[in-house]
């Protein structure tokens, strides 16, 4: 079935976008000013590592062995990477990055889902309003918000909230993920001072996400509002009720292509959000990894970012013809 | 305008056009897309409406429905059996009317389904909308027209718009507007953007179905040989006034207004000398280029006078013939 | 045009009336609101500072380790920083890194993302599908992250580096966009005559679809520079590149991370005062790229 075949193409193109970065991370791991492995490998060899412990250890750190010829180490590589083995941390002496990588996924893709998830939710409503009252100073209100919020970096968002609601009404508390005084759990404190932890850096990825959907979905409501058949269906006597899902649905469709995109400038977003809020996320990892030079870490982090963004562009993707009967072909 | 000399039975007469006005207000003042005309649509019979692009005919069309859009100003009456007038109905009233007494058919070009949903559920949306809720009978005389169109029922109640072809599409839109046994049908442009053989065939079903269904029928078009092959009555529009109207075989044999006899004239027959056929020199004016003053069609005219610039000619009657001009009211008949 | 030549001499002074009226309307729609002429002033305020500003101060500001954090007072309008220089003379001078940077990557932008939209949409189904393919590719990593990696091999802190760079990142949504407009505007008449002709396709595309697709283009400019500079000042606010003359987001970096201006009130001054002028130019690019909107979408004209 020709849909067979497209999904697959999909998803080989999927990994091999993810193939291509590993390479690059490959490339830039290799050819680091200053040639962080070699100087590892010539490092534990001068203290009296035998060249195969040397090898070995700088292999399991840089997750290659310098010294080898370079197509041996690439192989090597990416042999590691398909067991998930993505080195080991510098800074941390021994601690498997993919632990650390790991460890941080979660605090960084539950906030940001759930910034997407709110602003989309608000942007699209905001937008379809914008929309139908488009010549009244509602409509314009909402489009000059939107347009203004969207322009407004993620940053200067972040440290607003924060200063406004953590510093000068101290609402919220200030950075952090969780108090001290609770112990991990599922206890009420400990959920608690999770959830209120939470709340600001939501609220910036959500500030920082919905002007965009405001304006898109505006621009998709209107273009579908100029379509024939929403004439045709009222001057066919259809219900206004019948005519607003008409319009609604087809104008959220390729809303929902931009859905996958929008998770993927949220990690840019993440980063300054992350920092601000002192949030151990994937964004601060990569902070603090550039600044203490511990490369593993730094390329496994902006991997798993890659692999996240392609997976869900692709699950995207697959769900497209599902909605858009235009796109199936039998 | 004064009235008509001769008064049809009101009776006979399914859709009454009084002075209707359609201006459109822009930023370079109040356009009129549609200027004082007075139409009828006589009950059990086909009317052509020609006209070139910009003539106001589709605007007239839509008057029908009170379906003329922002920022379009309407003056005037359409009065319709069973209905009233329809520029006096609100809302609710309006959208019972559309559909129910009136059907709208688009042209095939147009997407005039939406293409998300499958034409069979879109059928039972439309009769939902107008309180038919039996669903049982409603398939069912969905399948009776698809069936009278030459379309299979089944496939196309499944397909979704992309599926269907040009032909497959105009069938389906006549379905649309005659499934609430609406008694007055209109159709924009039927044939436009077919082949000659769906042209052919969507000719057919149209006479066919009006004659079984005892419709009222406008039919829309800029090709005349449609009109003249179809109607019983036309009328022809230039810069949104009806400049001439009557039984069609009277107004192709003898036209009497100089902007349908140019058009018949620019028409190439299949016998004779293809040399003959001449175009009218000259565009149809825009909204903003129709002469405020004096007669529309003047400065494309070849019968012009001096007079014409002056003043609107007045409608003369030449029996159930119509036709609006100075010049040849005074021709011998 | 040599169109107009051979039009009588009543049709010709129409001809120019109506182009006349037409860039008459358009420059109306620009200060259609205060809004907008507001927008437009603080434009050219900043660019103004930018280009004039460091031939105002020493290259070296002064220091003064005894008035570090000062509020705003009358020597000092903005206040101080944490080496006693004063503050609005940092925006000042600061205010070219911030647009030179942004110009430069969009001028990039702009070079390669109209090229790629250009052949993308001209020869779809031959260059198009891998340039598409690149792009998407470009498109979907995240910008920030890419950027910092970037910064592990290369330190890009002048402006014309950091324009280099985020040129070479962010030329995907120009991309996309062109090669849209490109697809549709392949179909029209005129470009079907062109080809019919045999023009070659190159020529086609420089003389026919270049002209149509420039104002488009030249008005998304305005929402890239946006971008761009939010993108840099974020990169100095990260700390992730080091540059070392002042620059709006090294202040917001220290303002945040060194004055602790979020927790306490100490640096107010130092933390608002970018942050501020990096608003009030977001904003105003922001509205002035709204009046593009409406010149290509005149449904969204007012009467």
């Amino acid at each position: 079935m020709k849909l067979t075949r497209w999904i697959v193409v999909k998803l080989i193109t999927g990994l091999i976008m993810i193939w291509v970065v590993a390479s690059a991370m490959f490339a830039l791991l290799h050819d680091l000013p200053g040639n962080p492995a070699a100087t590892r490998y010539s490092e534990l060899v001068t203290h009296g590592d035998t060249p195969q412990q040397a090898r070995a250890a700088t292999a399991a750190m840089y997750g290659f062995v310098p010294n080898q010829p370079l197509i041996q180490q690439y192989g090597h590589y990416l042999w590691q990477l398909l067991h998930f083995n993505l080195g080991q941390s510098i800074a941390e002496q021994g601690i498997p990055v993919s632990h650390i990588v790991f460890d941080a996924f979660p605090w960084t893709v539950i906030l940001c889902l759930s910034g997407v998830l709110a602003s989309f939710l608000i942007g699209v409503t905001l937008g379809v309003a914008a929309a139908l009252r488009r010549m009244t100073k509602t409509g314009d209100g909402i489009t000059w918000f939107g347009a203004i919020l969207n322009g407004i970096p993620t940053y200067i968002i972040a440290t607003l909230l924060f200063y406004v609601f953590a510093t000068e009404w101290a609402l919220f508390p200030q950075g952090g993920t969780v108090s001290i005084q609770y112990d991990p759990g599922f206890n009420a404190g400990y959920l608690g001072s999770l959830v209120t932890h939470a709340i600001l850096p939501v609220i910036a990825y959500t500030l920082a996400g919905v002007g965009a959907w405001v304006l898109t979905t505006k621009a998709s409501v209107i273009s579908v509002l100029g379509d024939d058949f929403i004439l045709a269906a009222e001057l066919r006597g259809i219900r206004a009720w019948t005519v607003a899902r008409y319009i609604v649905r087809n104008a959220m469709l390729p809303l929902f292509t931009i859905l996958a995109i929008a998770f993927g400038l949220m990690f840019s977003g993440a980063v300054f959000i992350e920092d601000v809020f002192n949030y151990p996320g994937l964004g601060q990892l990569m902070i603090n990894s550039l600044s203490t030079s511990d490369y593993p870490v730094l390329s496994g982090a902006f991997l798993l970012i890659i692999v996240a963004v392609i997976a869900a562009n692709f699950l995207a993707d697959l769900c497209y013809p599902l909605i858009d009967p235009r796109v199936r072909r039998s | 305008m004064t009235a008509p000399a001769k008064e049809t039975e009101t009776s006979t007469v399914a859709v009454r056009v009084r002075d209707l006005t359609v201006c459109f207000r822009t930023q370079e003042g109040s356009l009129p897309a549609v200027s004082r005309v007075n139409l009828d649509l006589v009950r059990g019979q086909i009317t052509g409406l020609v006209g070139e692009s910009g003539s106001g005919k589709s605007t007239l069309a839509l008057t029908l429905l009170n379906a003329v859009p922002a920022p379009g100003q309407v003056a005037g009456s359409v009065e319709i059996d069973e209905v009233g007038d329809v520029l006096e109905l609100r809302k609710g009233a309006l959208r019972k009317v559309r559909g129910a007494s009136i059907g709208y058919v688009f042209q095939a070009s147009q997407n005039s389904l939406n293409p998300l949903k499958r034409v069979g559920k879109q059928l039972l949306d439309l009769g939902r909308s107008h309180g038919e809720r039996d669903s049982r009978a409603l398939v069912g005389r969905a399948r009776a027209l698809l069936d009278d169109m030459g379309l299979d029922a089944t496939r196309v109640l499944s397909s979704y718009q992309h599926e269907l072809s040009g032909g497959m599409r105009q069938r389906v839109g006549i379905v649309f507007a005659l499934l609430l046994n609406a008694h007055v049908l209109i159709l924009d442009e039927p044939t436009t953007a077919l082949d000659m053989l769906s042209q052919a065939q969507v000719m057919e079903i149209i006479r066919r179905v009006h004659e079984s269904r005892h419709l009222t029928t406008l039919i829309i078009s800029h090709d005349m040989s449609v009109i003249g092959d179809l109607a019983d009555r036309m009328a022809v529009m230039y810069a949104g006034r009806v400049v001439e109207e009557g039984p069609t075989a009277s107004v192709l044999a003898t036209p009497r207004h100089p902007y349908t006899r140019a058009l018949l004239t620019a028409m190439p027959r299949i016998t004779g000398d293809i040399a003959g056929a001449k175009a009218l020199p000259g565009r149809p004016p825009d909204l903003t280029s129709i002469p405020r003053k004096g007669c529309v069609f003047e400065p494309r005219c070849p019968l012009a006078t001096p007079d014409c610039l002056s003043e609107e000619p007045p409608d003369t009657y030449a029996g159930d013939h119509r036709f609006a001009c100075f010049v040849t009211a005074g021709e011998a008949q | 045009m040599s169109v107009t030549a051979a039009l009588p001499p009543e049709q010709l002074q129409q001809a120019v009336t109506r182009s006349r009226k037409v860039s008459a309307s358009r420059w109306r729609l620009l200060v259609r609101t205060p809004g907008r002429v507001i927008s437009l002033v603080i434009v050219l305020f900043f660019t103004l500072m930018a280009i004039i500003g460091p031939y105002l101060y020493p290259k070296n500001l002064p220091i003064n380790s005894n008035d570090i954090y000062a509020p705003p007072s009358t020597a000092h309008l903005l206040g101080t920083d944490f080496e006693g220089t004063d503050i609005l003379a940092l925006i000042i001078t600061g205010a070219r890194y911030v647009l030179l940077a942004a110009f430069i990557a969009a001028l990039v932008t702009l070079v390669i993302g109209t090229a790629a939209g250009l052949f993308a949409g001209y020869y779809p189904r031959s260059a198009g599908r891998p340039i598409m393919r690149v792009t998407d590719f470009v498109l979907a990593i995240p910008g920030v992250p890419l950027l910092m990696v970037l910064a592990t091999i290369w330190s890009f802190g002048s402006p014309q580096q950091m324009g280099l760079v985020l040129g070479i990142t962010g030329w995907g949504g120009i991309a996309r966009a062109v090669r849209a407009q490109t697809l549709s505007l392949r179909e029209r008449g005129f470009v079907e005559a062109a080809r019919g002709l045999g023009i070659p396709g190159r020529r086609v595309i420089a003389t026919e679809i270049l002209p149509n697709v420039a104002p488009y283009v030249s008005m998304n400019l305005m929402m890239q520079l946006t971008g761009f500079i939010y993108t840099e000042v974020g990169l100095f606010f990260l700390g992730v590149v080091k540059y070392s003359s002042s620059n709006w987001g090294v202040m917001l970096n220290n303002a945040v991370f060194q004055a602790d201006a979020l927790t306490s009130t100490r640096a107010l001054s130092y933390l608002l005062s970018p942050l501020i002028c990096i608003l009030l130019l977001t904003i105003s690019l922001v509205t002035l790229a709204n009046v593009g909107d409406e010149i290509f979408n005149p449904r969204l004209r007012r009467i």
